[in-house]
């Protein structure tokens, strides 16, 4: 095992609010190695882009990184200077997001902002800069890329802007590139060319990749190690062989069997499950998946469970973990998966409503 | 779409019911919440006051050169306010300014509320060759300077308080139809209205019953708005000689004199300085609390 | 740049202005015809004498024939003669008198920009801090407090005050000498004109600074690793000069507006003072043309704000 680019450790990152404060990241640790390609899922609001958000200090008032460390080639991002962190956006960690239209700024041409991010860390010799913009355009198979370079963002469609921002990632050779669900706002088959892309430069560059996504589908086409979150708090680690094959926390169970429904419907949340997550402003106790998950325990209304080990290279956070769910609840063959469902315990009328009773209204607003 | 079920009707009238009075509960509460709004409030509750009583009462006839009485007149007990250049009492003649403040302001407001609002919600329903009259005409004039149409129809209409409303109200409605327009236009849209109009209600109570209470936010914060403006134009007016016929005083001849005297006495100006800013401050921050309370929407 | 679409767009705009002036004027010129009195009445000519007057001026012509002939001599560039000043031509008059509002207003116009830009920026980068209730509070006095009281306040200081103080070393004409005057007696009146308006910028360059700043493309920006400068001027201002371009036509009817007054107290030889004493004078030929050239002014503002939008958003094409 060769040492991480990036090790998180603990990383805690709160917004305070005017209703309360909102416990978005707590506690997560995991690492990166060089050359890795690391999924992140989870439902919508668990807190992926957060955690992305925190690693190269974007998170904007009303929010704040509260505790950890992020280690990056051996110094922590969170002590560095705001000088420093800049040096290292933008050329040693790039970072593209979900929406490629609003992420480009209408009034620039789309080559100067390219550009831009080479000039502004002189990684790139300056007077390459110019050639560099068009290659990268064409290294991300934008057709025509010497005229395309000089057209506004509301000239291209949205897979081609959606190049042009991983284009302006890889401007300066990253180690790192965090892609925040890059293709969820594109067309199938446009998010399967850039899922391409996206193995083909990991490939070809060696740069290690961040994959954010609600989508198990992207994760499983590009990712070799997953990690899963929830509410806050990374709930399961594993290969991504392990995290689809034999996942071990309940919530990653569930997750898997929601996929089909919703791959065949794109635009719609991909991830979804009975239930709605927990206000991160008021967390339930214990397991923070305790008030949807069909297999609690009483221990978990009171302890929250550690992250340990279950199997080689995969951990999960659970006093019973599926292996136990399969051989003592009949995991394989229940079809009511409603809140206590296989365990039977429902202490102290904390039974939850069963999804079919939940208010539309009150789903809703959880989407 | 149509839903033309009587259910559906009462359903949809109930929901606009509800969402108005929780946007006006919510509205105050933010308003209560606002300081300078309620400064603002309690500045020109005190003003209106003094407008009041001046109808019954001022220290001395603000029209009067008073006998035995010298001008320019520093504050004193009998002349709080000093005297002008004429000897008048300053103090009562500042009374009878904040009296025709007042009235152009709240006066032209209505005036401008009504028919702003009529020629909007007219335009913006009936649409068609009206709306097109209604608009170019708008258009016309939206770019003009409103003091250069106000100065000109003041003068037609012949001086007084009465015209001077008129001729400030003049340009200043376009605003107001124009926001009307526009509301009624995209709240015709909105389901309630395909509701209530397929289930037959006439146009007057689709108008009065559902476009205007959903844009009364809009229209009361426009209609603040006006207030300042026109009491503004009319001090100009009034400065400039083009006003309120003397010997009734306004803040704005008032100035207008104390302006000629400052060498000689500044006070003079000072006082009306003081009492217009004050007013058309307070007026503004009470407009920008209610837009931030009632129209969030457009918060600047 | 000048695209087919875009010159079509010009000539259209170009139409529309020529329509607005006809009509403009038109109502104009009926209101005012329709003033009791005229500028020959102080003159004290009456009878015989006033008959020869009016009709040598087409005075004695029905309503409609008049405005028939000074729409066709205006469209030659001609706008007639002044009743007060026996036969001057205005046009002439008018066009100097432009040309001296025209040195105020830019100038204000300027300052307005620059003071509301620059305020605007700098609160909604201290969004809720002292900065920014200090900053929109002054925008909300600028366009309360009236100009004739922000004038009186500086012609106390600097004419009487100042002079008083320093022994006449520092002395402000509070009345301009020159049809141009000079560069300090612009200063005063050119301030006083441009704060005014210059809130209206404040509040909506802060506004749309605020939206802009929520921005993905301000986040991509900064994730680049972009200066904290670079970010606000090149990739933030630029988006929130957008909406401030919205309300430069405006900003030129509040300045004309402001000018009318300032020009009468400070003296300036400008159209607003032009328009006063020509209503007052009952001189209407100059009334209707000043306010004819207002209403060009104020047409061709609108139109180079619109092909202003072109210029700063690349997605706005006619
Ligand atoms: N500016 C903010 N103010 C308050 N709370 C915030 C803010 N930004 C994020 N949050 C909270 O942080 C939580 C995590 O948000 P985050 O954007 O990381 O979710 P996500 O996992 O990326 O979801 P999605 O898949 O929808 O992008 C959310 O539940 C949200 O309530
Ligand atoms: S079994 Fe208990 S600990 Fe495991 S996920 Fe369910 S609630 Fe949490
Ligand atoms: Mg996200």
């Amino acid at each position: 095992m060769t040492d991480p680019i990036l090790e998180v450790r603990g990383l805690s990152t709160h917004f305070f609010t005017d209703d309360g404060e909102v416990k978005a990241v707590r506690g997560v640790s995991f690492g990166v190695e060089p050359g890795e390609t690391l999924g992140i899922v989870g439902e919508s609001g668990c807190g992926k882009s957060v955690t992305a958000m925190s690693i190269l200090g974007l998170v904007q008032r009303p929010g704040k990184v509260v505790a950890g460390e992020i280690m990056f080639k051996g110094s922590d991002l969170l002590k560095l200077t705001k000088e420093e962190l800049r040096n290292i956006r933008g050329r040693d960690i790039a970072m593209i997001f979900q929406d490629p239209l609003s992420s480009l700024n209408p009034v620039l041409r789309v080559g100067y902002q390219i550009d831009e991010a080479m000039y502004a860390h002189d990684k790139i010799p300056r007077d390459q800069v110019e050639r560099r913009g068009i290659d990268l355009l064409k290294q991300v198979r934008v057709s025509d890329a010497e005229r395309r370079i000089n057209d506004f963002p509301h000239q291209f469609s949205g897979g081609m802007r959606q190049r042009a921002m991983i284009a302006m990632g890889l401007s300066n050779k990253p180690d790192l590139l965090i892609a925040d669900e890059p293709t969820t706002a594109l067309d199938v088959t446009v998010q399967a060319q850039i899922l391409e892309l996206l193995r083909d430069l990991n490939e070809q560059t060696g740069a290690a990749i961040i994959l954010i996504t609600h989508n198990l589908g992207v994760v499983a086409g590009l990712c070799k190690r997953v990690l899963v979150m929830y509410a806050g708090e990374i709930v399961e680690e594993g290969t991504a062989e392990q995290i689809f094959e034999r996942p071990q926390h309940p919530y990653t169970w569930s997750l898997l069997r929601s996929v089909p429904r919703i791959d065949a419907n794109r635009g719609h949340r991909l991830l979804s499950i009975e239930g709605l997550p927990p206000d991160l402003i008021d967390l339930p106790q214990g397991c923070k998946f305790n008030p949807r998950c069909p297999f609690r325990v009483e221990r978990c209304f009171k302890e929250s469970p550690p992250i340990e080990q279950v199997a080689p290279a995969q951990h999960a956070a659970c006093w019973v973990t599926m292996e136990r769910a399969y051989a003592e609840m009949g995991a394989g063959t229940i079809t009511d998966t409603s809140p206590g469902a296989a365990s039977g315990v429902h202490p102290d009328g904390r039974r939850a409503l069963p999804a079919a009773e939940v208010p539309a209204a009150v789903a809703e607003a959880g989407q | 779409m149509a839903i033309s079920t009587p259910v559906l009707e009462e359903y949809a009238g109930g929901t606009v019911a509800r969402e108005q009075v929780g946007l006006w509960r919510d509205g105050f509460r933010r308003l209560r919440r606002n300081r300078l709004a309620l400064a603002a409030l309690v500045y020109l509750t005190i003003l209106f006051v003094v407008a009041i009583v001046a109808l019954f009462w001022t220290p001395y006839n603000p029209a009067a050169i008073l006998p035995n009485t010298l001008t320019f007149l520093g504050p004193s007990a009998a002349h709080p306010l000093g005297t002008d250049d004429l000897g008048r009492d300053l103090l009562s003649r500042m009374m009878q300014g904040a009296q025709i403040s007042l009235i152009v302001g709240v006066g032209t407001s209505a005036i401008v509320l009504t028919v702003g609002v009529v020629v909007g919600l007219i335009a913006g329903y009936f649409r068609g060759w009206i709306d097109n009259v209604i608009s170019v005409f708008i258009n016309i004039f939206y770019g003009i300077p409103g003091i250069l149409v106000a100065i000109i129809l003041y003068l037609v209409l012949g001086r007084g308080l009465g015209n001077i409303m008129i001729a400030i109200s003049a340009t200043a409605w376009m605003d107001m139809a124009r926001l009307v327009r526009g509301q009624a236009f995209s709240i015709r849209e909105r389901e309630y209205i395909e509701a209530a109009r397929a289930s037959g209600a006439r146009s007057g109570k689709i108008l009065f019953g559902h476009i205007l209470p959903n844009s009364l936010g809009p229209i009361i914060v426009q209609a603040t708005f006006v207030i300042p403006i026109a009491i503004l134009t009319e001090a100009f007016l009034s400065y400039l000689g083009l006003g309120i016929p003397s010997p009734l005083a306004s803040w704005g001849s008032i100035a207008s004199e104390g302006y000629a005297a400052l060498p000689l006495e500044p006070y003079m100006m000072l006082w009306p300085a003081v009492a217009l800013s004050l007013t058309l401050l307070a007026f503004n921050f009470l407009g920008d609390g209610l837009r931030d309370a009632f129209d969030p929407r457009q918060r600047l | 740049m000048l695209t087919r679409g875009t010159l079509i767009y010009i000539a259209q705009r170009l139409a529309l202005i020529v329509f607005t002036l006809i009509a403009v004027s038109f109502l104009v010129f009926i209101t005012v015809h329709s003033l009791p009195g005229s500028a020959f009445e102080s003159e004290r000519v009456h009878g015989k004498a006033l008959q020869l007057v009016l009709h040598q001026y087409g005075l004695d012509r029905p309503i409609l024939v008049q405005y028939w002939s000074f729409l066709t001599s205006a469209i030659h560039g001609n706008l007639g003669v002044s009743f007060q000043i026996r036969g001057l031509p205005i046009t002439p008059l008018v066009m100097r008198e432009l040309s001296v509002s025209a040195e105020l207003g830019g100038t204000a116009l300027l300052i307005t920009i620059g003071i509301g830009t620059t305020f605007g920026v700098l609160a909604a980068m201290r969004q809720n801090s002292w900065v920014d209730y200090t900053l929109t509070s002054i925008a909300v006095v600028g366009y309360s407090v009236p100009s004739f009281v922000l004038a009186g306040l500086g012609v106390l200081i600097f004419s009487y005050w100042l002079p008083n103080v320093t022994n006449g070393v520092i002395s402000y004409p509070a009345i301009w000498t020159g049809t141009y005057g000079t560069l300090v007696e612009l200063s005063l009146p050119a301030v006083i004109l441009g704060f005014y308006t210059s809130g209206q910028v404040t509040r909506i360059t802060r506004a749309a600074m605020l939206e802009v700043l929520q921005q993905d493309y301000i986040r991509t920006a900064r994730a680049k690793g972009l200066k904290s400068r670079v970010v606000t001027v090149r990739h933030a201002l630029r988006n929130a000069l957008i909406p401030v371009i919205s309300i430069l036509g405006p900003l030129v009817i509040s300045i004309i507006t402001g000018s009318v007054i300032i020009e009468n107290i400070f003296g300036i030889p400008g159209l607003g003072k032009e328009f006063v004493e020509s209503i007052l004078g009952a001189d209407y030929n100059v009334t209707v043309a000043v306010f004819t050239v207002y209403a060009l002014l104020i047409g061709i503002a609108n139109l180079v704000v619109d092909l202003l939008y072109t210029v700063v958003d690349p997605r706005i094409r006619y």
